[in-house]
């Protein structure tokens, strides 16, 4: 610990974080917030010396984050990871505040201490410099809510900042076109990941005729250089895929670590079987948390952790380690953890943009247990105001389960975006959100046994559910 | 088979996507299908010449700027003069925010740069540094049982009309077309522009049959009668908005 100052904001930030756990509050930003006001250069001071990985990109982050987690907990690691959602600079912040307690914990249980660090794409460009990551995931470019963003260029930008400011190895995601663009002038220190071409499906529609006239929207169909539309082998979802254009050559590169699995098997059940190949190496293991979306995670934090063994020189993590190690991951609480009630269950997935909600919906629809959807809409700041990025999304081409629901400050948005899927109105029951609790009591009851309701909330109405579920069904809150 | 049918062009749908423009379509569908008439979208991108005898409705939305600047390109030396045929004659085009602008003159940026739109409309656009975002209320007189439209609205450009062209509605919440005059939209002929998003037409069921009775009156004849359809999923969207309009 270098200045004076820099110990004083650790001293302050630590007193913060432990009132406010005393008075029973979530403590993921504030200490952080007032650490940087103290020291400026606080997380550069802290960060000094550590293993740190970093995960940005738009969608994904999360999940992705807690799969490295778990990976290397698994392997021998203390890992100190920043709250789900306190992906700023003072989320970041937050977590060196506690630093004493994971380096005094490492070391009781003789594990060594590794970060992996979830960050917003608009702070990395602030905050990678002072972290000097080992590793830097970038997971992929959809748009999210764009009146705050403005533009996807403009957040991919700031990655591209971030990235300069470090000497990290960078895993960028082979199959998105705008995210593989970030190597150019990087190319000695990046690596790509991917899907296998052989794995790869057109989207999974069902209603092809459909969805061909009136296509969900795509963020990238052209080449940026030179505008030329790509042209595409195959396709995972959205934009991703082996895209290549014509007129500046630019395509898909090969990725030294890619994932392989049958692409006639559902991903919307666990299980799914992968084959991670690299260079010297195929290895078996099975996609821990369902959906299309989730293998592009999955093969992500396989390569993180697999690179992030090599710079260290660690030999437990090895490509056979990191595949059983991902196998077991387990699910959190908000993105596809099932909770059991009698014979039934419910899981949530928060939902934030227009590819968040479609590949929700396409996992929904193939999953054998689907007992009925819940979708909630707010439109608080932290959600966007415009709600409009729902029509943006392809409910037409999707088989939804018989039993809709819909709620939320929002819910007569979400309600006739539903009636104009062609749902058919006897389908789907509604409530404002002060009956949303209760309407999700209603649809638990009528759940078949066996099945699971699906819940698909964006952020703050996420917040309110998970408050009643955590106090009805006494569950752990994962965001402490 | 239904006796009537119409068919539906999307401009550009791979480019321009933003901010829910495809329940625009969706709305056509929808309404039109509840009178059992039968809609057919064809999506009409970059290089593709517009053919303008084979289209009932076209649609034109908005993107982000660099979306946009390669559409203009296209809309200006491909599809340029079809386009301005087909609104000189009468066809119905329903034109949202960026695609409002790109059927002006010019759209003037903030450092005085002028570029060439298509002309089709006799307004132009001037880029200004903020933003006007936030839920909209207009008044729009040629809607007769209920007048209110229902929006938001996500645009920096400020759009001035000229003689031709009226506006659509009259700011009752929001900026509108440029924050001072208190118009919102543009109407010319069977054209219909608006900077409102929402998406526009699901919350304004009686825009979608007034647009959907224009295209069907030109096709089958003045004395076309658009059947009355429910709406009562909309009036609640339409309550939601009205009670939480601060
Ligand atoms: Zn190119």
């Amino acid at each position: 610990m270098g200045s004076f100052r820099v110990g004083f904001a650790f001293v302050v930030a630590g007193g913060i974080r432990f009132s406010l756990r005393l008075l029973g509050k979530g403590a993921t930003a504030l200490p952080g917030k007032v650490a940087i006001k103290i020291a400026p250069r606080f997380i550069w001071e802290m960060a000094d010396g550590r293993d740190i990985i970093t995960i940005t990109g738009t969608n994904g982050k999360t999940t992705t984050t807690h799969m490295i987690s778990e990976i290397l907990r698994n392997s021998g690691y203390y890992v100190a990871t920043n709250v789900s959602g306190a992906n700023l600079a003072s989320g970041i912040a937050t977590t060196f505040a506690q630093e004493r307690r994971h380096i005094k914990r490492a070391k009781r249980k003789g594990l060594k201490l590794v970060y992996v660090l979830e960050i917003d794409e608009a702070a990395f460009a602030k905050v990678a410099g002072d972290l000097s990551p080992k590793v830097c995931v970038v997971t992929n470019l959809f748009r999210d809510q764009l009146d705050r963003f403005g533009e996807l260029l403009y957040t991919r930008d700031c990655i591209e900042k971030g990235l300069d400011l470090t000497d990290a190895k960078i895993l960028l995601n082979a199959d998105d076109s705008m995210i593989a663009a970030l190597r150019k002038n990087r190319e000695a220190r990046t690596l790509f990941y991917g899907v296998d071409e052989q794995s790869m499906t057109q989207n999974n529609v069902t209603n092809v005729a459909m969805a061909k006239a009136l296509p969900a929207s795509s963020d990238a169909e052209y080449c940026l250089s030179c505008k030329r539309k790509y042209d595409y082998g195959a396709r995972s979802f959205g934009h991703f895929g082996t895209y290549s254009c014509e007129t500046c050559g630019d395509s898909r590169q090969n990725p030294q670590i890619s994932v392989y699995f049958d692409p006639s098997m559902s991903s919307s059940d666990p299980g799914l079987p992968l084959t991670f190949q690299g260079k010297g190496f195929s290895v078996e293991g099975v996609l821990p948390i369902p959906g299309s979306h989730n293998i592009y995670n999955a093969v992500s934090a396989f390569a993180a952790c697999s690179t992030f063994g090599d710079i260290v020189g660690d030999s437990d993590l090895s490509p056979e380690h990191v595949a059983l190690a991902l196998s077991q991951v387990q699910p959190a609480f908000g993105r596809m953890e099932k909770i059991q009630v009698g014979d039934k269950s419910f899981c949530i997935l928060l939902v934030k943009n227009p590819v968040g909600l479609d590949r929700a919906l396409s996992m929904v629809a193939s999953a054998s247990d689907a007992g009925g959807i819940y979708l909630l809409l707010n439109s608080n700041i932290a959600d966007g105001t415009d709600v409009s990025w729902i029509w943006d999304v392809d409910f037409e081409s999707k088989t939804l389960p018989d039993q809709l629901y819909c709620s939320g400050e929002r819910y007569a948005d979400m309600l006739l975006r539903l009636v104009y899927s062609g749902a058919g109105t006897d389908r789907i029951r509604y409530a404002a959100m002060p009956e949303a609790f209760k309407m999700f009591e209603d649809a638990l009851d009528a759940c078949a046994p066996g099945k699971c309701l699906y819940i698909l909330p964006n952020y703050t109405s996420m917040l309110a559910l998970r408050e009643f579920l955590v106090r009805k069904y006494r569950l752990k809150d994962f965001w402490r | 088979m239904s006796k009537y049918s119409l068919r539906i062009c999307h401009l550009y749908p791979d480019l321009l996507n933003l901010y829910g423009d495809r329940g625009n379509i969706l709305a056509f569908t929808f309404r039109a299908g509840l009178r059992d008439i039968e809609t057919e979208v064809v999506a009409l991108s970059m290089g593709q010449p517009f053919e303008k005898d084979q289209y009932d409705i076209v649609f034109f939305g908005g993107g982000q700027d660099a979306e946009q600047n390669m559409v203009r390109r296209d809309l200006v030396s491909v599809k340029g003069p079809a386009v301005r045929e087909a609104v000189e004659e009468g066809r119905v085009f329903l034109c949202i925010c960026g695609g409002y602008q790109m059927m002006g003159h010019y759209y003037q940026e903030q450092n005085g740069n002028k570029i060439d739109c298509l002309g089709a409309l006799d307004i132009y656009t001037e880029g200004k540094k903020d933003r006007f975002i936030g839920n909209t209320e207009y008044h729009c007189d040629l809607l007769v049982n209920d007048p209110v439209i229902y929006g938001f609205e996500n645009h920096s450009g400020r759009t001035y009309l000229g003689d031709s062209v009226r506006p659509l509605a009259k700011v009752v919440s929001g900026k509108g077309n440029n924050g001072e005059d208190g118009t919102e939209g543009a109407v010319y002929k069977n054209v219909i522009a608006s900077y409102s998003h929402g998406s526009l037409l699901p919350k304004n069921p009686e825009l979608t049959d007034h647009i959907l009775t224009l295209a069907l009156g030109r096709k089958y004849g003045e004395d076309f009668v658009l059947e009355p359809a429910d709406k009562t999923f909309e009036e609640i969207a339409r309550k939601e908005m009205k009670s939480c309009k601060k």
